[in-house]
């Protein structure tokens, strides 16, 4: 099948050990996802989505959910350095710069996934129009019909 | 002190706008010299380079022109500006026009890199099969990019007055004339180019501020964004709402703006021609990243210019009257005010200034190009004539230019809201078109064309309805309140999408289900998107998904 196919490649770009699955007949689904690639990928999308959405809006509904039930007010009343009420430092350089945090952390951890799938991007880049594109062009082509013609 | 006014000033404001200023002027015409030779240096004549630069961007530059094109002067004036006017209320900016970022991150940038067209409008009628789709999304391109403009207009107003000590209108209209001849010279070859410049320069400008106000009075010493606790405790003292969390507006106000930022930052054309401009798809990630660095490092500084431009302004303007009352157009100078009235030398005032000039000819170059993209490939040539030369593409986009540059003039001589908050309307705008069509498109396959034009339709309706009803028609109708008040409440014109992004998901869906799946062909375009194989820098989704050799099915 497709595996075949990719690792026959002759660049060095997909070096061995990857299964990509006949990609280009699997569904595409953010709740279903059909190759190991997908599972992998959208694990740390959820994960680091599931962080961001407590970093972002998490100051803001903890002072709302103090001010109206629990009678406390920690997040307003606690200053830090030298003045800051918590919330406002938390929303004006904390939650910008956790953002930050998660999106190197993301890009990482993709770069991990790339390694373990042995996809490199790194003389793609160079590439531009010499013959090299069109290498990867038909090979691509050919994978889609050995895909088709696997169904 | 309030300066005496020269007459031709019409508004009473404590920005020193009497007269013209020699060293500031020089470096805004030195800067602008800058820009038009470096344009010019790297003038294009080819489609393929005005409007993707030949796919050759890196990231670290990219990042850089991410934050150009990103930060415009609604970041560099207008956000601070609405922190003090509104306190924590306006930090619903700040995380909303930050965090944005990484959801364009983990759900869109590398499969837009993947797909390698050249516009929104593309990746729109490529993906749902449709012209129609294609011309609604271009009109929708246009809409934002004229939205976002008149906020710029208005800022390069405010600077002008300061810098060249002319009138707000003469400002806004010798800028703004400055900035369509600019784009129309270079392309956007040029302006990526431009754009890693116009970032240095912004940030320079905007820090050197920072830090020379904290440095002058007394309140900062290395790192000004973890040392202006003291100031803000000032600030809440003389205006309690200031760190009041829902003095200025509930939560819901809260989240539904920030919420409409994120997803406007996620729906933006303009931020999405960005990422079909770099190496490879690793590229668009990793820029994406080094493009929120470079965001952070103002944004973190808006919050501190807030809090001190409040005391200063205070003390010095006021006399201990408060700040919460001032002017709208001394809101938005706030930054530049800052400078001022913490008694820095004019060429350092300037130097701010000419920065929030620059963040605001960057953005209106790029949203000019997505602007005259949509105008010239999208509606003309794919709609109105197929066989269109580049000769004839090149003159409709600039003809588009000239003519909603000339549009964003006229409103800008009298804008409807601040800068920050007109910025945000096309946000809400992007976030409740875009944002879903593109979301659902990449990620659910069996997403119709048929979903897309009605999710599209009901985001039209949604996010135009909210902003005629409480800005456009009380503006020019001269009635204070929105015409449905209660509609206002639950979707304003800057925060539609908290609303409007549900309702357009679930009408894409439904409609989505009853009608026919895509074709094949349209399907293995969104599994090319995703798939983990390498793409050669030219190569676009369709090329590898359906290109060369057809797939026997």
């Amino acid at each position: 099948m497709a595996d075949d196919n990719t690792q026959s490649r002759e660049d060095a770009r997909t070096d061995g050990g990857v299964t990509t699955d006949s990609y280009l007949d699997k569904e595409i689904n953010i709740f279903k996802p059909a190759t190991p690639f997908m599972r992998d990928h959208l694990r740390v999308i959820w994960l680091s989505f599931a962080a961001w959405v407590v970093v972002v809006f998490g100051p803001t509904t903890a002072v709302l959910i103090e001010s109206l039930w629990l009678e406390t007010s920690v997040m307003t009343e606690t200053t830090i350095l030298g003045g800051f009420p918590l919330h406002f430092f938390l929303a004006a350089i904390v939650t910008p710069l956790g953002a930050l945090v998660l999106s190197v952390g993301y890009a990482m951890q993709r770069d991990r996934l790339d390694t373990r799938y042995g996809i490199s991007h790194e003389d793609g880049g160079a590439g531009g129009t010499d013959p090299d594109a069109d290498t990867d062009a038909d090979s691509d082509s050919d994978t889609v019909a050995a895909d088709g013609g696997a169904k | 002190m309030i300066e005496l006014l020269e007459p031709f000033v019409l508004q009473e404001t404590a920005l020193d706008v009497g007269e013209f200023k020699l060293v500031p002027a020089l470096t805004v015409a030195a800067m602008l010299a800058l820009f038009l030779g470096v344009g010019y240096f790297f003038r294009v004549a080819a489609v393929d380079d005005l409007w993707v630069a030949g796919r050759s961007i890196g990231a670290v530059e990219n990042g850089m022109a991410i934050g150009a094109n990103w930060m415009s002067a609604a970041s560099y004036l207008g956000v601070a500006s609405i922190i003090a006017l509104s306190g924590y209320f306006g930090l619903a900016y700040v995380v909303g026009w930050t965090t944005g970022y990484f959801i364009l991150l983990i759900f869109l940038a590398a499969q837009f890199r993947r797909f390698g067209k050249y516009t929104a409008p593309d990746f729109v009628g490529d993906r749902f099969y449709s012209d129609w789709a294609r011309g609604i999304a271009a009109f929708t391109t246009l809409a934002i990019a004229f939205t976002y403009a008149i906020g710029q207009a208005s800022g390069m107003g405010l600077m002008a007055q300061y810098i060249f000590g002319i009138s707000y209108e003469m400002g806004v209209i010798v800028l703004m004339g400055v900035t369509i001849g600019y784009v129309a010279l270079s392309g956007m070859l040029g302006t990526t180019k431009n754009m890693a410049i116009q970032y240095v320069i912004l940030i320079i400008a905007f820090t050197i501020g920072l830090y020379a106000v904290g440095w002058s009075q007394g309140w900062s010493t290395v790192l000004p964004y973890f040392e202006f606790g003291s100031e803000v405790a000032a600030a809440a003292e003389i205006e309690a709402q200031f760190v009041e969390p829902f003095a200025d507006g509930s939560y819901y106000a809260w989240i539904a703006l920030a919420f409409s930022l994120i997803v406007g930052t996620c729906g933006l054309p303009h931020v999405l021609v960005r990422f079909y401009t770099v190496e490879n798809e690793r590229t668009a990630r990793w820029s994406t990243v080094w493009g929120l660095f470079f965001i952070c490092l103002l944004y973190w500084g808006t919050a501190t210019y807030a809090a001190w431009g409040g005391l200063l302004y205070d003390s010095e303007v006021t006399g201990g009257g408060g700040f919460a009352d001032m002017l709208p157009i001394e809101a938005d100078a706030l930054v530049v005010l800052t400078a001022q009235l913490a008694e820095l030398p004019t060429w350092l005032v300037g130097l701010v200034a000419a920065g929030a000039v620059a963040a605001a000819l960057a953005t209106t170059a790029g949203l000019f190009i997505s602007a005259s993209s949509a105008a010239a490939h999208d509606i003309y040539t794919n709609l109105y004539k197929e066989n269109a030369t580049q000769r004839e593409q090149m003159l409709v986009g600039r003809v588009t230019i000239l003519g909603i540059g000339i549009l964003v003039t006229l409103i800008g001589l009298n804008p409807p809201a601040l800068i920050g908050e007109l910025v945000a309307m096309s946000f809400a705008i992007a976030g409740t078109v875009f944002f879903p069509v593109f979301f659902l498109g990449l990620w659910w396959e069996n997403t119709t064309k048929e979903g897309a034009l009605a999710g599209m339709l009901t985001g039209i309706l949604l996010s135009f309805g909210a902003i005629l009803n409480d800005t456009a028609i009380p503006m020019y109708t001269g009635v204070e309140d929105a015409v449905i008040p209660a509609l206002a409440t639950w979707l304003p014109g800057t925060s539609s999408a908290l609303v409007g992004v549900p309702v357009v998901f679930g009408v894409i869906i439904v409609v989505s289900i009853v009608t026919d799946n895509p074709p094949q062909h349209v399907k293995r375009l969104v599994r090319q998107c995703h798939s983990p194989e390498p793409m050669s820098q030219t190569e676009s989704a369709e090329d590898a998904a359906n290109g060369g050799a057809p797939a026997d099915d």
